[in-house]
């Protein structure tokens, strides 16, 4: 497997380890308006990433270019806006109806990043090691 | 009121600049990517993974300013005791 496969692989794998880890911290330790928050945010978040995923993966390849023309654009876009869409409404009816707090909602939501932050630092360590030998 | 005003803008402003500066971010990535595709398609694979990391980086940006703006206008600490002044005026 590529090096750089192997990163979405461990982004992905960290990405949902994280959002375990995190939902039971917050489960145990927090009031259930910030666990759920952490717990929605982390959901709602870990979804688009895959959907994201899978969006690019199966369409941008030049196969897939060659072979789909105009409705490529289209296919690619409609899918973005319409998950962009059902998240921020998702996160407005959260918010705007007080059934989470704010702030474990911005935990929740930190998941993905925080994984890829992870991916890096981990790629950075190597990299480092690998020089110093 | 100046208050809730001052909440209105802000939220507007934050999730418009936030907007704008990832709607250019994921343009000029995507423009890169696809250029880069058309011209190595054997890179391809490589071009597809950092695109998606690039991706959702830039959309985890705009999705913050969305929940600070929502944050602003729906859950703000002091927004329940200026409400409750102004309905009181």
């Amino acid at each position: 497997m590529h090096d750089l496969q192997k990163i979405v692989v461990f982004v992905t794998k960290t990405n949902w380890l994280l959002f375990m880890v995190t939902s039971l911290l917050a489960w145990m330790t927090t009031p259930t308006d910030v666990s759920l928050g952490v717990l929605l945010g982390g959901l709602i978040v870990s979804v688009n990433f895959q959907l994201l995923k899978k969006t690019i993966l199966d369409n941008f390849c030049p196969e897939v270019v060659a072979v789909k023309g105009g409705s490529f654009v289209g296919n690619i876009l409609v899918k973005y806006y319409i998950r962009f869409v059902i998240s921020g409404v998702l996160i407005f009816l959260l918010i705007s109806n007080h059934i989470v707090h704010p702030l474990g909602l911005l935990v929740g939501l930190s998941v993905v990043v925080a994984s890829m932050f992870l991916a890096t630092m981990l790629e950075l360590t190597r990299l480092f090691f690998k020089e110093a030998v | 009121m100046e208050f809730l005003v001052g909440s209105v803008w802000a939220a507007g402003l934050a999730i418009g600049i936030a907007a704008f500066g990832c709607g250019i971010g994921q343009g000029l990535g995507l423009a890169g990517a696809m250029n880069g595709i058309s011209r190595n398609p054997e890179a391809a694979g490589k071009i597809q993974v950092n695109m998606l990391i690039g991706l959702a980086m830039i959309e985890s940006l705009c999705i913050y300013a969305l929940v600070v703006s929502l944050i602003l206008l729906y859950a703000h600490p002091a927004l329940k005791g200026t409400i409750a002044v102004v309905a009181a005026h």
